[in-house]
């Protein structure tokens, strides 16, 4: 354990002087004076009672700016100092001899700060990430043989895959051109399943997916979990978990009667592994925007996750990679037969149950034409911008979207 | 009058233990966290005044002396450009200070001879007192642009102000609010946000006599002396059920009893234990005002709220505390967060009245009186 901090501080700047901390002026004295009192302790003999004490003073602060306002118009300069913050109080954990408790803590404030906060000193939260998870996977290994035995108990799942109408599929392409796909499908805005195009993934070659590869590459990270049946209903909330944790909760022994999901997470930002064994699709160059304009998020569950029916302002390539799920999509033409919700937040997202619809309160839904399809591992399914979808899991399920212009 | 403080004391705001006059950076725990209320370090204006108010921002905590030569001292200096002001208020970036013919900003991070801003004002005899933020035809915001006009319908009296909303008290006890709501802190039932204050039905025909606000959360006193409470509740700064804070407090008394830290270990018998618990409404944003009773049922004289905790005193001199506790704030002598109000026996066991209250960020202090002995 002594090991750890002579790593972790290899990792740090050498001295005070040489250790940043740059702010514009939205970021008051007086936080500066507890920033750079922590820096202080970096670097000199103190209690660490007192290393914690004063992290947490910058932590705390912070957090309340990081909750005013809307999230959009935080200013960039307090998540830094959130970031600070963690990095503050990773270092007072791991400085003395942490215990194996002490550690998972660090490796959660690593995942706070780069969840909530902003890069800071060339992404140092994301080295020490990488540090603390090498001395978990360490000290674990004995551990992880006799847990084998306890993976089997998941159950086996009898999906009821629903039947989908011939005439009401969505039409299936084996790796199409640039040039057919943009003809054919991008242009006019068309929606298409395309086979053969992510058989190259790593995710699903030499590192296959599953719970097993997921835990040992991500296990004691802590993400943001969904919980409840869909998010327009009043008991969902989300949570913080880790990889572990919602696995055991969510995914194995559920007697848990609501619903889990690692939903529309930017996981493979946070986990530097797993982005490896993805690819972005060719046919995103198609668009007119930047590689680094695309956003690509995890959606990883069990069976049973619901996504409400709901359009997106982006083009979206849905890549499934572990199980099932069953896809029903309707044309922005068929909007008014749709019912989106009236407010603000919601206005993208229909009132109607897909699969129960309230005939009496939405009697135009079952007019309005549409295509379904169950998207297996290996496809991808191209979900055109504005196109309205509904996505509920058969079974256990690992999709990558990506949202591009 | 003398004047307590307990919780956040880091910057000295409470008292200055020794550490810091020596000029020794203060790290100790007990310095930072004062948990039992603490009378505060005297400015040399104090000895000689009879009465002061406090006004307090998250780092600082300044005095205002109001009779004779009125003036104001922050960290125990008296500000020398605050002769004969009428009114002050302090951020944790500027000073604000009020007279009669003008307001003045000064900028606390930098040492400068003028005001950062300043404008004149002409009170009307007939016109109420400066009442800071509220000014003659509106009010002082925390940012720019600092001089905000209100229409004069809405009779203005006194105002509160919070980095995300404001809650207006009328001349005739009605409750106005704007700003972001995404909390439920402006009180009309949802969560959108207000761009020009917005009478609180739920509260109408009922007039108020007190408001204030804490970061996200909204409190007044009706004229009978009830608490109406509404906003965010996640460290039961409401004074409502607060699943977020019983979590927090399991997950707490879980890592002192030296479990591991996975969150979903949670094992079926500690889940059934909470079943009673199960039955409860908890409340994690309260967007319609609600009636708050203190048990022993009693009337409130004044509230003041901190960023996520909230202090009422009673007409009969007990101080009550509740919400966000991590820095000694709540003053029962611990560093835990509730969400039922609590008395501070410190001031009952002291035979002392309390008489005002004032919290900065995550502090709270209270005026103290000697109780008369019947």
């Amino acid at each position: 354990m002594a090991m750890l901090w002579s790593r972790i501080s290899a990792a740090l700047p050498l001295n005070e002087e040489q250790f940043p901390l740059q702010f514009n002026d939205k970021v008051e004295s007086s936080v500066l004076e507890t920033l750079k009192r922590s820096r202080h302790q970096l670097y000199s003999n103190t209690t660490s009672a007192s290393r914690m004490l004063n992290a947490q003073i910058i932590l705390d602060f912070s957090w309340e700016k990081l909750n005013t306002g809307t999230w959009r118009h935080v200013d960039k300069e307090w998540r830094r100092v959130y970031s600070y913050g963690c990095l503050f109080k990773v270092a007072a954990l791991c400085r003395e001899e942490p215990s194996a408790d002490e550690v998972l803590q660090a490796l959660k404030t690593c995942d706070m700060g780069l969840l909530m906060g902003a890069a800071i000193m060339d992404n140092i939260l994301q080295v020490i990430v990488q540090i603390l998870q090498s001395e978990v996977r360490e000290s674990t290994k004995e551990e992880d043989e006799s847990e084998h035995a306890q993976v089997k108990r998941i159950k086996i799942e009898c999906p009821h895959v629903p039947v989908i109408k011939e005439e009401l599929a969505v039409p299936r392409i084996k790796c199409p051109s640039l040039e057919s796909f943009n003809t054919n499908y991008l242009l006019p805005l068309k929606p298409v399943i395309l086979e053969g195009i992510i058989d190259h993934w790593p995710a699903l070659n030499e590192h296959p997916w599953s719970i097993e590869y997921l835990r040992s590459v991500a296990g004691c990270r802590t993400v943001p979990v969904e919980v409840g049946t869909r998010y327009t209903d009043e008991e969902w909330s989300q949570t913080l978990l880790t990889v572990n944790g919602f696995i055991d909760r969510y995914i194995l022994n559920k007697d848990e009667a609501a619903v889990g999901y690692l939903a529309q997470h930017q996981l493979f930002d946070q986990i530097p592994e797993l982005k490896e064994d993805i690819r972005l699709p060719d046919y995103c160059c198609l668009g007119d925007g930047d590689e680094d304009d695309i956003t690509v998020n995890a959606w990883f569950g069990p069976g049973g996750t619901v996504s409400p029916l709901h359009q997106d302002p982006q083009q979206n390539f849905l890549a499934q990679v572990i199980g099932s799920k069953y896809i029903r999509l309707y044309s922005p033409e068929d909007t008014d037969k749709l019912y989106p919700h009236q407010s603000q937040l919601l206005h993208n997202t229909s009132q109607v149950e897909v699969e129960n619809p309230d005939t009496e309160r939405f009697p135009e839904f079952a007019k309005a034409p549409y295509l379904e399809c169950v998207l297996q591992p290996g496809e991808v399914l191209f979900i055109p911008v504005q196109h309205w979808h509904y996505i509920r899991s058969l079974e256990l399920s690992f999709s990558v979207s990506f949202w591009w212009s | 009058m003398r004047w307590f403080g307990f919780g956040f004391n880091a910057f000295g705001q409470i008292h200055v233990g020794e550490k810091l006059i020596k000029g020794e950076c203060s790290d100790a725990a007990e310095e930072v966290k004062v948990f039992s209320p603490a009378e505060l370090d005297c400015c040399s204006c104090c000895r000689v005044k009879t009465g002061c108010h406090i006004r307090a921002s998250w780092s600082r905590r300044a005095y205002l002396h109001l009779d004779g030569d009125s003036c104001v001292c922050l960290c125990g200096v008296s500000v020398k450009d605050s002769r004969g002001c009428q009114d002050a208020s302090v951020s944790e970036s500027h000073l604000t200070l009020a007279f009669s013919d003008r307001i003045e900003s000064w900028d606390l991070q930098k040492e400068e001879k003028t005001p950062s801003w300043s404008m004149g004002i002409t009170t009307e005899s007939s016109g109420p007192s400066l009442n800071l933020p509220l000014v003659p035809g509106g009010y002082i915001a925390t940012k720019p642009p600092f001089y905000r006009s209100l229409s004069p319908h809405l009779k203005a009296k006194s105002l509160a102000l919070s980095a995300e909303h404001a809650v207006l008290l009328s001349a005739s006890g009605a409750v106005y609010t704007w700003g972001l709501g995404s909390h439920g802190q402006l009180g009309h039932g949802g969560l959108t946000p207000e761009e020009e204050p917005r009478a609180v039905e739920a509260l109408w025909g009922m007039p108020m006599s007190c408001v204030a606000t804490g970061g996200w959360h909204s409190v007044c006193i009706s004229d009978g002396g009830d608490l109406y409470v509404w906003g965010w509740n996640e460290s039961g700064q409401l004074g409502l059920p607060s699943r977020g804070l019983r979590k927090a407090l399991q997950q707490q008394r879980s890592q002192q009893a030296g479990a591991t830290c996975q969150d979903a270990r949670t094992s079926p018998a500690e889940e059934s234990q909470e079943g009673e618990k199960n039955e409860e409404v908890f409340i994690s944003i309260q967007a319609f005002p609600a009636l708050l009773d203190i048990t022993p049922s009693c009337e409130i004289r004044t509230v003041s709220c901190g960023s996520r905790h909230t202090a009422a005193v009673t007409t009969t001199g007990d101080l009550y505390t509740w919400g966000w506790g991590d820095y000694g704030q709540l003053g029962h002598q611990t560093l835990i967060s509730s969400d039922e109000p609590q008395r501070v026996e410190f001031f009952s066991e002291q035979h002392m009245r309390v008489v005002d209250v004032v919290c900065g960020a995550w502090n709270t202090f209270a005026a103290v009186v000697k109780e008369e002995v019947a």
